[in-house]
């Protein structure tokens, strides 16, 4: 189990080291951990598990933020590494991200979190509804409260009622003058486009997003009109096997506020809204570059917020990059970032330029590989539609609200 | 002006941050010394005792030491506000230790506390009495923890059971039994949240307690699903642990359903995964699992990588099957057929970890045609954190090992993207080289052209070697794969100065050296390959890519009709080059030469041979020792074979014949057919931490002896189900038995055959009765034929030779004699060991007299090949009163330079 988990700045400074067990871990093992990072770089930052001459870390990073977790004996990693992320996303949730200030002008929240998440090395409580009632959120309110009046505990006097109930995700009685319940689709679509223009992969990565105010025991079902597309799905602990495996029927009894019900995958989709088509070519070391983007098939809504970046090669010295449309950047590290935003009616936004190569080179021989990102709301790409929600007792006043957004998630275009 | 503007603006940002900070507790942890902390402490208001404290955390969090407060923060532990409790809390479990008196003055008010109504208040208390670890506490704590493993509230009896290991950990003996006893009656427990908890407890204290799972087996089976995915990670474990221990392995899954597939071929099984095969992918059925990797698996599973390779030897991985009686069947084991039912829809779960346990269990227990439903669930989580994916795909690859034909249509799963890690891209290569089939194969090697082009040129050089390793899989493609890699050669040699780009020698010494390994499975099919490899070598400017084709040259110098031809201006060109050259390239040259010499015909001989002692003069003032070193070698061993070469024929005194001997055997030596891979690879159960940093981690343990947990009270319905199956496959398994032994001495046979043309058995044990008669005289002076095919086939088949030669193979009579065969006079000293007693060493002992007993003993006679060996008898004795198969005796070494002789006698 667990022994010790260190937040770490980006500097590699130790913000905050929680002991789990009487086996104290001496924060010794940061220093080793960010000399090994500093001398092997980045496929050391990668790694999520590792054996240091004393303990087993595990590690992931957040926004700069790396949580390192220690043990000494056999578990399974995968635990905690889940445990870690788990942590991640509750104070991102508390604190409104993570970065180094927030996690030191916090650090009483974190301590008190982390000893609730947490009992001599085995996570106790997790479910972050639960969490929000043992202890508060900082929150303008109780800032305020704690200027003027110097005292303000954000520790719950009594247990939650979820935490020991057969539905450990919901408080037993959450009461709400309007019933409401919205259901988002939120799907990220990943694509490879090979160096021919072939699309090799394409498909949608979907999450079932839900916000759900409603009063008293709710018992929800929620059915697609089209299930048989899903390839792959996950479900929140709340979601029934039952329905599902019988008659592809989503029944649960709702977390309160904002979760995720379910991640699904539609794969071998056979189209991408926008189309990337990079050309270079090389001569007595120069090359000349030109993208050009636009729009293969239209969704039928606004194709928002595209941006294309690449990473220039090592071997290229120096780049001069113009569009016809939007704005191009280039930052010291050779990211190179096209923003172009929604693309005009008139004309097919075209990136265009030469680089200049290293001296003794006389073509380009590696390529850079272009990350599209884009976003349109009001539509599901992947054509998952739902049916309907329904509830088994009707509040008197309810609310139904139902979004879908795609976005660009792993959108690789290779040159 | 502007100067103005800029700072305003410094301090509006300024000012924004303070505005965002005020309410937090940032200055407690910027400054937290500056007010004296301690009179805060014992202040009568609640506020400035928070204050205190948090100013002590922040310390703490800053790696100071603060347990000289220790005191004065104990007494707080009475106040009645909650979030200063909490902090003391904190503080407490952070000194405890350090100072137990004055921890102990904050015992009775947690006894008072452990008294309170709400139940929040008893929970903390309970989880600080139990974590501040004290001996003299821990009655106290147990009573404590026992009351509250009956509490009404569940938070608390979660809490009663996370305190069990703390208690556990302080290794008091006599409250061991007490201490299970409460996990037992946790594991009872009506709430799912304090099974998962109790889960936990019984994984940290009492793994192999059995008896405490049996009670409650299918009431845990059935609360799985709503137990907290946490303790659903550790409860998945263990009831996989005590089905293994109780019932067994499951006839029909994988871990079992293969065994003695090769040795029986029609049993039924083998029709079963034929019809996998066949709904699967057009992929060979040696494509679909991998049997000896299965076998493999399922041992290590059962007995920790580290026992069972050390105890088997490499070659031989199939070694018994398990004992029909420790295995189980599905249609007809309750238990088992529950366990895959209630673990089957947490392949859904949300939590990676429980995907992954819960695939574990599906891998080892469910039925063969099942186990493919673990195949979407674990490619889904490839699509989860970076970090989570990294751990999936090391499993994954294991799964991928054994039965590759599961994830083999789902190749496009592994296709890179430009966001993955390097280590994420190195495992994915893995498995596309792993998973590729002749249908898949294509669009696979179309992604890999794209990846060689990556930026990234380590992850481009991980990609020529995944080619190589397609190409060798799959005897369809190679051609491409050479023209393709070929193209490759030449392009980077020409790219210009290589050094100037990173890694770039990387991508190019790998090409090299995959081109090998696809020629290396049938040379004499790419003969024309080699050939622009050796034109190409002049461009080549990597010492590495430029030994790997010389290293070609030697062994491959007899390779059809137009290689020997080049060879005499290919050595002519190493010579003029070999000033220039790195040591490693230069090592090479030497080796090459002398091998070309060997195999040279008589109209080059003359001209190689000056070259090579032009070589050989160049080397001996090289300024490299290891150089020097190898140049002196060669000019000790070369000479005989300088000198003798036409006069093979004339009978040559036979110390140089040994020496040539010895240069065969070096040189001439052809390449050893390409192992199997991955059998040697350490495989522990999936999801485990052993398997992600390749040792048994701490605390690690294979799943337990099958059917180790005998129940006594048996039940009378599965008992007699077990009987029969037993029964059935004890026949079963008999024959597969009988027939893998008549499979093995056949083979046996086949192989002798090859190896001693020139001596019959039947000649060799007459040989072997001479020698061990006592009036044979003690030194012989006899003719031996030597045959250039003998020659050769020692060098190939040189130890399975000399473990069948008898000690004086002076009189061996050869059988086919050739043309150009060559006889010489021998002086041997005859059996001296029979006259000697040589002193014996015992290698195996078996402890209870029955067994294998090995001696060795080192022999004085010398060796018939080489002066400088030395002969070593080897007696193995079947004390047992069964016949021991299979005994196989092999040399870790390369087979350069050792002799073994044997005389094998079985006394049954």
């Amino acid at each position: 189990m667990l022994q010790c988990i260190f937040l770490l700045s980006d500097s590699g400074e130790v913000m905050l080291e929680k002991q789990l067990t009487g086996h104290r871990v001496d924060r010794s093992i940061c220093a080793w951990f960010w000399d090994q990072s500093l001398s092997q770089g980045d496929s050391f930052k990668s790694l999520p598990v590792i054996a240091s001459p004393t303990h087993y870390l595990f590690q992931i990073v957040r926004d700069g933020i790396t949580f390192l977790a220690c043990s000494q004996v056999e578990m399974p990693p995968l635990m905690a590494i889940e445990f870690l992320c788990r942590v991640a996303d509750v104070l991102s949730d508390y604190l409104g991200g993570v970065n180094e200030d927030l996690i030191k002008d916090n650090f009483i929240i974190v301590y008190e979190l982390l000893d609730e998440m947490i009992d001599n090395g085995f996570p106790l409580t997790t479910e972050p509804s639960i969490l929000r009632e043992m202890i508060a959120p900082p929150n303008l309110v109780s800032k305020m409260l704690s200027v003027v009046t110097g005292n303000a505990s954000n520790v719950s006097d009594t247990l939650p009622s979820g935490a020991g109930s057969c539905v450990p995700w919901r408080p037993t009685d959450p009461k709400y003058s309007s019933n409401e319940v919205y259901v988002d689709l939120v799907e990220e679509m990943d694509a490879i486009v090979n160096r021919d223009g072939e699309l090799v992969k394409c498909e949608i990565y979907g999450e079932v997003q839900m916000n759900s105010q409603l009063t008293g025991f709710p018992d929800l079902t929620l059915s697609f009109a089209n299930p048989s597309i899903l390839e792959d799905m996950r479900f929140h602990p709340c979601v029934r096997f039952r329905p599902w495996e019988s008659h592809q029927v989503l029944s649960f009894v709702p977390p309160d506020g904002e979760f995720k019900l379910m991640s699904y995958r539609v794969k071998k989709l056979k189209n991408t809204p926008v189309y990337v088509k990079p050309q270079i070519t090389s001569d007595l070391g120069t090359c000349r570059v030109s993208v050009l983007v636009g729009i293969r098939s239209d969704p039928g809504k606004a194709i928002e917020s595209i941006t294309l970046s690449f990473q220039l090669p090592h071997c290229v010295s120096s780049a001069d990059l113009s569009s016809n449309h939007g704005t191009v950047t280039i930052l010291s590290n050779k990211t190179c970032t096209w923003t172009i935003g929604r693309i005009p009616k008139d004309k097919t936004p075209c990136l265009s330029g030469t680089l200049a190569l290293e001296t003794g080179l006389e073509r380009l021989h590696v390529f850079p590989t272009f990350k599209l990102g884009f976003k349109i709301m009001g539509i599901a790409l992947s054509g998952l539609r739902i049916e309907k929600l329904d509830l088994q007792t009707l509040p008197p006043r309810l609310y139904k609200g139902f979004r879908a957004q795609t976005r660009a998630g792993e959108f690789d275009v290779r040159l | 002006m502007f100067n103005q503007f800029g700072s305003t603006s410094e301090t509006l940002s300024k000012a924004s941050a303070v505005v965002l900070r005020i309410g937090t507790d940032a200055h407690l942890y910027d400054d937290p010394e500056d007010v004296n902390i301690a009179p805060l402490l014992d202040s009568k208001f609640e506020s400035e005792k928070c204050e205190a404290l948090k100013r002590l955390l922040a310390l703490i969090a800053q790696g100071f030491d603060v347990s000289n407060f220790f005191p004065q923060v104990v007494k707080n532990v009475a106040s009645q506000s909650s979030e200063v409790k909490k902090l003391v809390y904190l503080y407490l479990l952070q000194y405890a230790e350090k100072r137990p008196n004055e921890a102990l003055l904050s015992i009775n008010y947690f006894q008072k506390d452990l008294g309170d109504p709400n139940p929040l208040v008893r929970a903390w208390a309970l989880r600080t009495m139990a974590g501040i670890r004290l001996h003299v506490i821990a009655p106290l704590a147990l009573a404590a923890v026992s009351k509250c493993a009956r509490d009404p509230a569940v938070y608390v009896r979660k809490c009663a059971a996370n305190a069990l290991p703390k208690l556990h950990d302080l290794r008091l003996e006599e409250h061991a039994p007490a201490i299970e006893e409460i996990v037992g009656i946790l594991l009872n427990d009506h709430s799912p949240g304090v099974v998962g908890a109790a889960a936990a407890a019984f994984t940290s204290i009492c793994p192999n307690n059995f008896e405490l799972i049996r009670k409650n087996y299918k009431k845990l089976c059935q609360i799985l699903p709503d137990v907290e995915e946490w303790g659903q990670i550790l409860l998945i474990g263990t009831l996989l642990r005590y089905v293994v221990a109780r019932h067994g392995l499951v006839r029909e899954s994988l871990m079992l359903s293969l065994h003695g597939m090769d040795s029986n071929g029609f049993c039924e099984k083998d029709a079963l995964v034929r019809d996998l095969t066949l709904d699967k992918e057009d992929g060979g059925k040696s494509d679909s699992f991998d049997v000896n990797l299965v076998n493999v698996v399922s041992k290590c599973y059962i007995e920790g990588p580290d026992e069972y390779l050390s105890r088997s030897s490499c070659l031989d991985p199939v070694t018994s099957a398990f004992d029909s009686k420790e295995t189980t069947s599905v249609a007809h084991n309750e238990d088992v057929k529950i366990l895959l039912q209630c673990t089957s829809p947490l392949l859904w779960s949300n939590n990676s970890a429980v995907v992954l346990a819960a695939a574990g269990v599906q891998w080892i227990m469910a039925p063969l045609e099942d186990v493919k439903k673990i195949v979407k669930p674990l490619l889904f989580l490839l699509r989860s954190s970076s970090a989570s994916k990294y751990v999936v795909l090391c499993n994954i690859l294991v799964f991928a090992k054994a039965a590759p034909s599961l994830f083999a249509p789902h190749f496009e799963n592994f296709f890179i993207c430009s966001s993955d890690a390097y280590q994420v891209k190195a495992h994915k290569l893995e498995m596309l080289s792993l998973v590729a089939t002749t249908s898949s194969i294509s669009s696979i090697l179309r992604e890999f052209e794209d990846y060689i082009k990556d930026p990234d040129r380590r992850f481009a050089a991980d990609t020529i070697a995944a080619i190589g390793l397609c190409a060798r899989r799959l005897p369809t493609i190679p051609t491409t794969c050479l023209d393709g890699l070929l193209a490759l050669v030449r392009q980077e040699s020409f790219a210009g100065d290589p050094e100037s780009v990173d890694g770039e020698e990387g991508v190019l010494v790998q090409a090299v050296m995959s081109i090998q390994t696809i020629i290396e499975r049938d040379p004499d099919s790419h003969d024309k390959v080699i050939i622009q490899l050796f034109r190409s070598l002049d461009s080549i400017k990597v010492a590495a890519a430029r030994a790997t084709i010389i290293w070609m040259v030697g062994v491959y110098c007899s390779l059809g009709p137009i290689i020997p031809r080049m060879l005499t201006t290919l050595t002519k060109y190493l010579a003029w080059s070999f000033k220039s050259e790195a040591s490693e390239t230069k090592l090479q040259i030497l080796n090459t030469t002398a091998k070309v010499l060997i195999s040279a015909k008589v109209d080059d001989f003359q001209m190689l041979k000056r070259i090579m002692v032009y070589m050989l003069e160049l080397g001996e003032c090289d300024l490299s020792y290891d150089i020097r070193d190898r140049t002196r070698f060669l000019k000790k061993l070369l000479p005989c074979k300088l000198a003798s070469h036409e006069a093979t024929e004339d009978s040559v005194a036979s110390q140089e014949n040994i020496a040539v001997h010895v240069v065969e055997h070096v040189f001439g030596s052809k390449l050893k057919p390409f192992l199997p891979l991955g059998l040697n690879d350490r495989f522990y159960l999936p999801g485990s931490l052993s398997q992600i940093v390749l040792h048994a981690a701490p605390g690690y343990e294979p799943l337990p002896k099958p059917c180790s947990f005998v129940f006594e009270e048996h039940d009378q319905l599965s008992d007699s189900d077990r009987q029969r199956d037993a029964g059935a496959v004890l026949d079963r398994s008999q024959e597969s038995s009988e027939t893998g032994d008549e499979d093995g001495s056949s083979d046996y046979d086949s192989e002798s055959s090859v190896g001693s043309e020139f001596s019959s058995d039947d000649n060799e044990r007459k040989v072997s009765n001479d020698a061990s008669d006592p009036a044979a005289p003690l030194i012989q002076i006899s003719d031996t034929s030597v045959s250039a095919d003998q020659e050769e086939l020692r060098s190939r088949r040189a130890l399975d030779l000399w473990l069948d030669d008898q000690p004086s193979t002076s009189n061996q009579t050869p059988s086919a004699v050739n043309s150009n065969q060559s006889s010489y006079a021998k002086i041997s000293i005859g059996d001296i060991g029979s006259r000697v007693k040589p002193k014996c060493y015992s290698l195996l002992d078996p402890g209870n007299g029955s067994g294998l007993k090995v001696d060795y003993a080192f022999l004085s006679e010398v060796s018939i090949v080489s002066p400088l060996h030395v002969c070593v008898e080897v007696l193995f004795e079947n004390s047992s009163g069964e016949p021991i198969l299979d005994v196989n005796l092999e040399d870790e070494e390369s087979m350069k330079c050792i002799l073994q002789q044997c005389a094998n006698t079985n006394s049954t």
